[in-house]
């Protein structure tokens, strides 16, 4: 089982800290390599500008007419009509999931990551080598059963029937990132923790803590983005109007809207604002969180 | 589970205990490895969803064995994941070689290829649902008869687009782990190649792709264990249409499952998917084998 | 400290174990009871989810005690989580459905409650005999008719029929004539969505039944050995393939979705000239281009005879209706207000009036004579007679036939249309799923 250990836990490690000085390569302008670059961006803008400018069209302007020129009539009609579906109530859904799965599996992985770093035994160890089987095998195939158990719960359809099974899916890679990140805490401070009488539990919180903060907050960002983005557990574990998470409602709303596909994609584009936010606002812990320090 | 008495016998010198890993655990084992061997039991039962399972024996796997439509699943499986791989890699590599460059430029278009990943893949797939319409898509603006193809509904296409659509929202994920890989190539070994008089291409075939070769396997083992998870976006993108031309085993299991309800059946799929992962990350392992002897870190 | 997490680890871990373990034993899916006292009623989106809303509005408005919510779904979301929803127990106290195999196997698993002695004639004999029939099981009412009667027919522009001096077809060949006129005018002939799946099957539902009469499909619900070789199917599929072949059908129609309203844009946006289709159509361009309707620019025809067939021309295919049927996990007061309300809240005048407005036929006897002061009139009256004179109505196979079957069946047939396999294949894939 520990085979298994590389290569997921050592490119899951943390990356070295600082990086080497830029390369100080002139500048000189590498053409062929622009063209490319500029030919990505239209590959990637090109949907992005059809998905916002389409938003903006009523019927006529959708069914007739260029669809890349601006809309003669804007309108914001399809928003309103978003809005209108109780759109607000599918994001706050989505943030309870979300914020629910990211601190219950951040606590429970933080103990269990200490424990790993720090703990002796062979328990432990097989703990960890538990956990690791868990990133190799692709859980989502356990769908059936889960649904099964979760109704046996009396969970179905309920929020708390989201986090759960979440939190059971992300404590693998929360727990081999964080525990990656204590190990590079310095011998000499656990043992200076050791001489002024502190407890383990009192070290966990007074020095490992402050000193994964960072790690905490990428792997707290990459959880919370699978948490936010995900479809099949509540495709599967719920069902009311009640319950519905952001990426659902977008699958439920096709066939809602007067105009269908601008109001389709006004949804679109609602959906992905919070994430702008958190894009424009802070885009290097967004960045780190994705990689989740899965680059080298 | 082996319990950790060392603290017993050490005190707590030895470390925190075994218990402390409880909590995760107890989560994990309830909703993720109970599950695991759920897919077992229930892939010798027969049910329906409605009424209470009942022991079938060995009946679904004769009968999923046999579906012609299971070896088309699994053949499409295998066919998405190689040809994912074989764009997004090229690709993500030399944006990510380009990315990595300091000019001001290269920075703002970086910022700019980072916006399909602030789709979810539920928005991705809509989106290139209607982008695709072959009516009232982006077809009708150009007028370029190449574009206007049945993208979705032609089965020679379908699978080409879908290549697209996941390669559209994974490979600025991927261009990310690149560019931090480049980052950190040490820039002596471009300056000493540069004085022995190496050019572009050869310092690219003889620094850049030897010293990237471990974020080669990370972002190739998530490709590769991540596509067994591309269920969302094609589900909304395809429903796994037309015919069976989209029909990937994940999504087979989900519409055995849940739209054929042959929970039986679906979970005999679900089996072949976990033991398929579990083989596929055990072959990376071994694969690259050379980098835990190389690997300069301490081990685990 | 130390010893404190550990107990604080124990016992949380304990707790959890046991409450999940209590959970477990004391209720299997299926055995949870619904709370709350207020009934709960799913719907479909689109056109008659207005109407809907409208009759339980006015409803829990005269009843504050027997209060029921309503909420609503996409239709191919609906199918996928009611299945769910009544595996879990967790069904609606009114379950909206189309009756046929479906309903079937939720009588099976004893998911529904048997409505005849709460149901008595006082209530069914205003239904028209026929659509009432389709809500029965073994004699036993499972289901009562809550919507329009929903025959298919053809949806024809009028203006695109002018533009090329075409006459709308009453055979099948001369159906297949007008294609190559309609490319040679830069029209698409034929639209319908592919990617949906069910919209193509009323194609082969409508020319089974031409060719071989209602028999051919009675055979097959009723699982005889090799009933999908028929010849019946043989030849229909080969028509739908040549139809293919010939161009009939818009380019691209395996992209275009129903769920969109894109098929039938096309019909009211002058690109494509015929559409077979259900009822829904009209309501979509009811909401998507009035001014199409008021023009008068919309034909309706029933779908064409081919020479030589069994089947009687008069045969129509479609939705007799949609069905509400009681959950048998809902407590006794949700079960009250549910039966309350098909008893005395469903079928009103206001209703009949409502969706005579959006163009659907009620299922009601009382009907015919609404008929022609509505706006719909000679629609209506179109709708009504086919469904009233037809010797068949034939439920959608997808429908009628077993979840596993009619999920086989969709996928084949777009195969079929994509001309994937041959119309042989199609017949020995479906044999398959006979008897399973």
């Amino acid at each position: 089982m520990l085979d298994l250990e590389t290569p997921l836990s050592t490119s899951v490690r943390k990356a070295p800290a600082p990086p080497r000085p830029a390369r100080s390569r002139p500048h000189r302008t590498n053409v062929p390599g622009a063209i490319g670059g500029f030919a990505w961006l239209l590959v990637v803008m090109v949907p992005v500008y059809f998905i916002v400018v389409t938003t903006f069209r009523g019927q006529a302007g959708f069914f007739a007419g260029n669809p890349f020129a601006l809309p003669t009539a804007p309108t914001l009609a399809n928003y309103a009509e978003v809005i209108q579906h109780d759109f607000v109530r599918y994001v706050l859904n989505s943030v309870i999931v979300t914020t629910g799965a990211v601190v219950v599996t951040l606590a429970v992985s933080l103990i269990a990551a200490y424990a790993v770093v720090r703990g002796r035994g062979r328990g432990i160890r097989f703990v960890f080598s538990v956990f690791l089987l868990g990133l190799a095998i692709p859980l989502h195939a356990t769908i059936i059963p889960l649904y099964y158990l979760i109704t046996r719960l009396r969970l179905y359809d309920s929020l708390l029937g989201l986090i759960l099974p979440s939190v059971a899916f992300a404590i693998p890679v929360t727990v081999l990132i964080l525990s990656n990140f204590l190990r590079d805490i310095p011998q000499e401070l656990f043992e200076s923790m050791r001489m002024d009488g502190a407890s383990e539990w009192q070290t966990l919180i007074r020095l490992a803590l402050p000193l994964v903060r960072p790690a905490l907050v990428t792997v707290a960002i990459y959880d919370g983005l699978n948490a936010w983005n995900g479809f099949l557990f509540p495709l599967i574990l719920t069902q009311s109007e009640e319950r519905r998470v952001l990426p659902l409602s977008l699958w439920a709303f096709q066939g809602e809207f007067t105009v269908a596909i601008p109001g389709m994609l006004a949804a679109v584009v609602l959906s992905t604002l919070p994430m702008v936010v958190l894009y424009v606002l802070g885009r290097r812990y967004l960045v780190s969180g994705l990689t989740a320090g899965f680059g080298r | 589970m082996v319990s950790g008495n060392s603290t017993t016998a050490r005190g707590y010198r030895a470390g925190p205990s075994v218990w402390w890993t409880l909590p995760a655990l107890a989560f994990f084992v309830v909703f993720a490895l109970v599950p695991l061997v759920g897919v077992g039991v229930l892939s010798l039962m027969k049910w329906d969803g409605l009424s209470a399972p009942r022991w079938t024996g060995l009946r679904n796997w004769t009968h999923i064995l046999s579906d012609p439509v299971t070896g088309k699943a699994a053949v499409l499986s295998v066919k998405i994941i190689v040809l994912s791989w074989l764009v997004q890699t090229p690709l993500s590599l030399l944006l990510g070689i380009f990315t990595a460059g300091r000019q001001r430029y290269r920075n703002v278009l970086a910022v700019l290829y980072f916006v399909p990943l602030l789709f979810s893949s539920a928005a991705v797939a809509i989106a290139f649902k209607a982008i695709l319409d072959p009516n009232f898509g982006i077809s009708r603006a150009v007028g370029w008869s190449f574009l206007s193809r049945d993208w979705l509904g032609d089965p020679q296409l379908v699978l080409a687009t879908v290549v697209f659509v996941i390669a559209w929202q994974f490979v600025p994920f991927h261009t990310l782990l690149y560019q931090a890989g480049v980052r950190q190539i040490p820039a002596v070994l471009y300056e000493a190649a540069t004085i022995d008089g190496a050019g572009p291409l050869q310092q690219f075939r003889w620094i850049t792709l030897p010293q990237l070769r471990y974020t080669v396997v990370t972002s190739s083992t998530l490709m590769v264990v991540g596509s067994l998870t591309y269920f969302d976006v094609v589900f909304v993108l395809t429903g796994g249409g037309p015919g069976y031309s989209t029909r990937l085993l994940p999504l087979d299991m989900y519409l055995t499952g849940f739209t054929a309800n042959d929970m039986g059946g679906a979970s005999v799929l679900a089996a072949i998917l976990v033991v398929t992962g579990l083989l596929l990350a055990l072959g990376f392992t071994r694969l690259s084998g050379f980098n835990r002897m190389q690997s300069q870190q301490e081990g685990i | 400290m130390q010893r404190s997490l550990r107990y604080w680890s124990v016992l949380t871990s304990i707790a959890t174990a046991t409450a999940l373990l209590a959970a477990c034993g004391t209720s299997g899916p299926g055995g949870s009871k619904s709370s709350g006292e207020a009934a709960t009623a799913w719907i479909l989106t689109g056109p008659t989810e207005a109407t809907f809303r409208a009759s339980f509005d006015t409803w829990n408005k005269a009843h504050p005690d027997e209060q029921i919510k309503v909420q609503s779904f996409e239709n191919d979301a609906y199918k996928q989580k009611v299945r769910s929803a009544v595996g879990a127990g967790q069904a609606p106290t009114l379950i909206f459905g189309w009756a046929g195999g479906v309903l079937k196997s939720y009588v099976d698993a004893g998911a529904v409650d048997d409505l005849t002695s709460d149901i008595d004639a006082s209530t069914t004999s205003h239904f028209l005999p026929s659509v009432t029939k389709v809500g029965q099981i073994q004699d036993k009412l499972y289901a009562v008719p809550n919507n329009g009667v929903k025959p298919a027919v053809i949806y024809y522009n009028k203006d695109l029929f002018q533009k090329i001096g075409a006459q709308p077809p009453a055979t099948w060949e001369q159906l297949v004539g007008l294609v190559p006129r309609f490319k040679a005018a830069g029209i698409a002939p034929i639209t319908v969505s592919g990617q949906d799946k069910w919209p193509l099957l009323m194609w082969e539902e409508y020319l089974v039944d031409r060719i071989g009469g209602p028999d051919v499909m009675k055979r097959v619900l009723a699982n005889a050995p090799n009933a999908w070789s028929d010849p019946a199917f043989i030849q229909a599929n080969t028509m739908i393939q040549q139809l293919v072949d010939a161009g009939g059908f818009v380019n691209g129609f395996a992209s275009i979705s129903t769920k969109t309203g894109a098929d039938v844009a096309l019909l009211y946006t002058g690109k494509a000239a015929m559409n077979l289709n259900l009822p829904s159509a009209y309501q979509t361009i009811q909401t998507g281009d009035p001014s199409f309707l008021s023009g008068g620019k919309l034909g309706y025809l029933p779908f064409p005879a081919v020479a030589g067939g069994k089947g009687n021309p008069k045969n129509v295919v479609g939705n007799p209706s949609n069905y509400w049927s009681v959950s048998s996990k809902a407590s006794d007061q949700q079960k009250k207000t549910a039966l309350d309300y098909l008893r005395t809240g469903l079928e009103t005048d206001d209703y009949s009036e409502a969706l005579l407005k959006i163009g659907l036929v009620p299922p009601t006897t009382g009907a015919q004579a609404k008929l022609a002061s509505s706006s719909n009139g000679p629609y209506l009256q179109t709708i009504y007679d086919a469904a009233q004179q037809a010797p068949n109505f034939q439920l959608s196979w997808d429908q009628a036939l077993a979840p596993a079957q009619g999920d086989a069946l969709l996928t084949n047939l777009q195969q079929v249309f994509l001309k994937q396999i041959t119309p042989a294949q199609f017949s020995a894939n479906m044999n398959k799923t006979l008897g399973s």
